[in-house]
């Protein structure tokens, strides 16, 4: 194999620079989604009359709500059906220390948002252990024995009697006929899609977003999915326990009856039936999930819960994406969206980052070293005994049949999963027993058989996530390089990329992430002839010319024995042979894998 | 008071017994499509509204058949809303659209009984004589809800293990890919499953109808029972269930007991969050390899 190919010229910038249309049109929506606010919020004022100024009052607040079980649940992938319980909570705790207790409005609402913050913590703490649907039953049985709750501690709540309370300060008009309440109430969901977009927008938001897709994806960058579901259940709580501490004042009484689980229904309804994950979802999931059946249809009220669960099948069955994302998908459709991931080849980052660079030989440093390392899934020992010394700088080969533990060993090195006995070092730091966001942050990356791509994110929000996962400032190639990129992909869509180019992602976010030791997971595999050239040259590159350290789990010999400085031969879980490629061609031990290649 | 305790025990078992049933009717359904079907305390209820309506003081022979035709009746309806549920999943990589529409048609259910039955809970005569147990009168109903959950364990048992069906529908839980690249039908042992748990959830509400509360909003309140008995169990675990069950069962009814009924659902509460936070595999589960 000719490992110094023909590198093809050209910037990564070399994408055609026709009009394209953007990825999403999350800032489109926030700012529609803001003027129909303003209609409910401001409207019912300005026509002056107050049952609808009430009515949307509540409205808005439901909108706000919503806007929260959006990003929790579609942004951090949190299945809760409890969020009415935490908008109940704030709103009682308030009522209770202001109507019955005499604390001031505000020392009482602080109270209540406390309270909200509490009860989001009580939700995210099974949600450490469990996802999907268990939290999904956790969050629902707590909705249910919230009222209950509220009734049978009647010496602190009143019972079933409720708490009525009045706050003329805040319902008093000051300015254009407007109390400072109906204009908190107009304004609050509004800042509420703005937090959405802003957390969407950060290094947060995507991380919160991979911890929910792909777990073991996000502990390999640096993420611990745990702290992103605790910080996505504290950032919702504070948003739906303001919304708590608004309904008090603005209905001015609460009862148990007022907080069951139909409220939690109403939010998680409204978010699927407006489009998950759409910025202007919830807004037009509240339109109709809850003014539909309360205002318009108000005669049929007793159907409304009817109404609520017909609404959302029918969305579910007929359009999953509700009604926004449908929209969405049709301008998507429509638009010319993307179209420059073609550009997105090896050989433009190769001569954007080779410039200047001179070749470096492997040190004689130990990178990676395994002792004794022993690997046991029950009675399968997966890694047994194994010694393997990594060299920085190299390219180590891994080899060996399928179910030979290459990458059992892998998912040991990268934090995934931990040595039953044995240790290994990294970098001369015992690494055995740290958590994969740790062992990432000493400057390690890997990739997947399976590459993780999110298809919901763009292109350059794809890599960028390498980028997040940097531990120190970025040097100034990888600045540049990421600043061609950004330009290049950030309205494509990720879902358009070829099988080679999903890898190359991959490898493209540890080059990001400037991680100094980098696992291969079978990258070739399902990769065209020339493809394999290509990424052949990209491994060498990394090697020598970034100074990376590179272990490169393989099934194609060629392309190991084409660029390997050191091969490691793994059979059933033991070492049978390592050395320099040539040493180990010629081993007796490892004769029998060369059947039908070239080094036979 | 021994014996007060100990009959406070054995209505919990007897109870524990019907969310036994419930969470061996999650198993069969999530072993064969990964999906958690939400609306099941409703499917349960609707069998209590049919011995309500169909088999309310008449004989043993009308009621044997009336039992029957509920759990047919059940399964039907449950295989359908199967049907429905799977309909998105062939298409979308999207995979919360069960989530949502098992919610949303618990909440469809709930509301149908609720608007023609209104909210009320209906009384249901037992056809089966109470019996003298330490001295108290205890209703023949908790003898049938015991029996039924022994009954359906061994049932599916046999089903599973010994009938081709069974096994095929166990090789989906096993590896569905691998299920579907033998050339099983899968939609439709899917779909056999789900009718299987309407089956079971069906008769079991018919069968303890006189002492549960038949009214539109005690689904939940078995759904969430039932999803606890399956996780203390551990999820897939048929014979955790056994003791899953029951044990949710006691802690409810001795909680009732102590501390006051309203407290019930609060416990359950407090046993799933301990066990998802201790032992999220259950008691009885195992913890699967990690696939990368």
């Amino acid at each position: 194999m000719q490992a110094t190919a023909n590198v093809q010229t050209g910037p990564v910038s070399m994408a055609e620079t026709k009009p394209k249309g953007r990825f999403n049109s999350d800032l489109t929506q926030v700012w529609i989604g803001v003027a129909l606010i303003g209609i409910t919020g401001f409207g019912p004022m300005i026509a002056g009359n107050s049952y609808w100024i009430h009515t949307f009052q509540l409205v808005n607040i439901y909108i706000a709500a919503a806007i929260f079980q959006n990003m929790l649940f579609v942004d951090a992938g949190q299945k809760s059906f409890g969020q009415g319980a935490i908008l109940g909570l704030a709103a009682y705790v308030a009522a209770i220390l202001f109507g019955l207790h005499g604390w001031s409005f505000a020392a009482a609402s602080l109270g209540g948002l406390f309270a909200a913050v509490l009860g989001g913590l009580l939700f995210a703490l099974p949600a450490l252990r469990v996802q999907g649907f268990h939290l999904g039953f956790v969050t629902m049985s707590a909705a249910i024995v919230f009222p209950q709750l509220l009734v049978t501690l009647d010496k602190w709540t009143n019972g079933i009697n409720g708490i009525s309370v009045s706050v003329p300060a805040l319902t008093n008009p000051v300015v254009f006929g407007m109390s400072p309440l109906s204009i908190a109430v107009a304004v609050f969901p509004m800042i509420a899609l703005f937090v959405h977009y802003g957390v969407r927008r950060s290094k947060l938001g995507r991380s919160m977003f991979v911890a929910a897709l792909s777990p073991e994806a996000a502990r390999s960058l640096g993420i611990k999915p745990g702290v992103m579901r605790f910080l996505a259940f504290i950032v919702a709580s504070i948003g739906t326990g303001i919304c708590g501490i608004l309904y008090l004042p603005t209905v001015a009484f609460v009862s148990p009856q007022g907080f069951n689980i139909e409220l939690s229904f109403v939010f998680f309804f409204a978010v699927v039936v407006g489009g998950r994950g759409q910025m202007l979802g919830p807004i037009i999931g509240i339109w109709i999930v809850y003014i539909l059946p309360n205002i318009l249809l108000a005669g049929f009220v007793e159907y409304r819960l009817l109404m609520y669960g017909c609404l959302t099948l029918l969305a579910v069955m007929a359009f999953p994406d509700g009604i926004v994302g449908s929209a969405e998908r049709l301008r998507a459709k429509r638009k010319q969206s993307g179209g420059g991931e073609q550009a997105f080849r090896i050989d433009g980052f190769l001569a954007d980052l080779q410039a200047g660079k001179t070749v470096r030989e492997p040190s004689d440093e130990i990178a990676v070293e395994v002792r004794n390392g022993t690997k046991k899934f029950g009675e399968v020992v997966a890694v047994s005994a194994v010694d393997l010394k990594v060299r920085k700088g190299e390219v180590h080969g891994l080899i060996g049949a399928n179910g030979s533990g290459k990458t059992s060993l892998l998912n040991v090195l990268s934090g995934l999963s931990r040595l039953n006995t044995g240790s290994f070092m990294i970098n001369g730091v015992d690494a055995t027993n740290m958590a994969a966001d740790r062992i990432a942050n000493m400057s390690l990356g890997r990739t997947f058989q399976a590459p993780r791509i999110f298809s919901q994110l763009s292109l350059w929000d794809n890599l960028k996530i390498g980028m997040d996962a940097r531990v120190g400032p970025a040097s100034a190639d990888v600045t540049a390089l990421a600043k061609a990129m950004e330009e290049s992909f950030g309205q494509d869509s990720a879902t358009l990329l070829s099988h080679g180019q999903r890898r190359l992602v991959e490898v493209m976010r540890t080059v990001l992430k400037e991680a100094t030791i980098v696992l291969f997971d079978e990258p070739a595999a399902g990769l065209s002839q020339s493809e394999r050239t290509n990424f052949a040259n990209l491994v060498k590159f990394l090697s020598r010319q970034m100074g990376k350290t590179i272990i490169l789990v393989e099934h194609d010999l060629d392309l190991v024995w084409g660029i390997a400085d050191t091969i490691t031969v793994l059979e059933q879980g033991r070492v049978v042979s390592s050395g320099k490629p040539d040493v180990v061609a010629k081993d007796p031990a490892v004769q029998h894998m060369f059947v039908g290649s070239r080094h036979a | 008071m021994l014996s007060e305790i100990l009959i406070i025990v054995i209505r919990g078992i007897a109870i524990g017994s019907i969310f036994a049933t419930i969470a061996m009717s999650f198993n069969i359904v999530h072993g064969a499509t990964n999906i958690f079907n939400f609306a099941q305390g409703n499917m349960f209820i609707l069998g209590g509204f049919a011995a309500y309506f169909l088999a309310n003081q008449v004989g043993l022979g009308q009621w044997s058949l009336m039992l029957l035709l509920t759990g047919l009746g059940i399964a039907a309806v449950v295989a359908f809303q199967g049907y429905i549920t799977l309909l998105p999943l062939r298409s979308s990589v999207e995979q919360d659209s069960w989530l949502i529409s098992t919610v949303s048609v618990s909440v469809i259910v709930a509301a149908l009984l609720m608007i023609t039955q209104g909210p009320f809970a209906y009384s249901v005569q037992s056809v089966v004589p109470s019996f003298r147990i330490f001295g108290t009168r205890t209703p023949g109903a908790y003898a049938l809800a015991i029996a039924a959950m022994i009954f359906w364990f061994f049932a599916l048992r046999f089903f599973l293990r010994k009938t081709f069906i069974g096994l095929a529908i166990s090789a989906l839980s096993q590896d569905f890919d691998a299920a579907r690249a033998a050339g099983l039908p899968v939609r439709r042992l899917q779909l056999i499953a789900f009718a299987i748990s309407g089956l079971m959830v069906g008769t079991v509400g018919f069968l303890v109808a006189p002492v549960i509360s038949v009214s539109p909003d005690a689904g939940l309140k078995y759904v969430l029972n039932g999803f606890v008995a399956a996780v203390v169990g551990g999820i897939g675990s048929n014979a955790g269930t056994l003791i899953g069950g029951p044990l949710v069962g006691v802690v409810a009814m001795l909680t009732a007991y102590k501390v006051g009924g309203a407290y019930q659902d609060l416990a359950s509460l407090l046993v799933l969050v301990l066990i998802l936070m201790f032992r999220p595999q259950g008691l009885f589960g195992r913890v699967g390899a990690r696939r990368v």
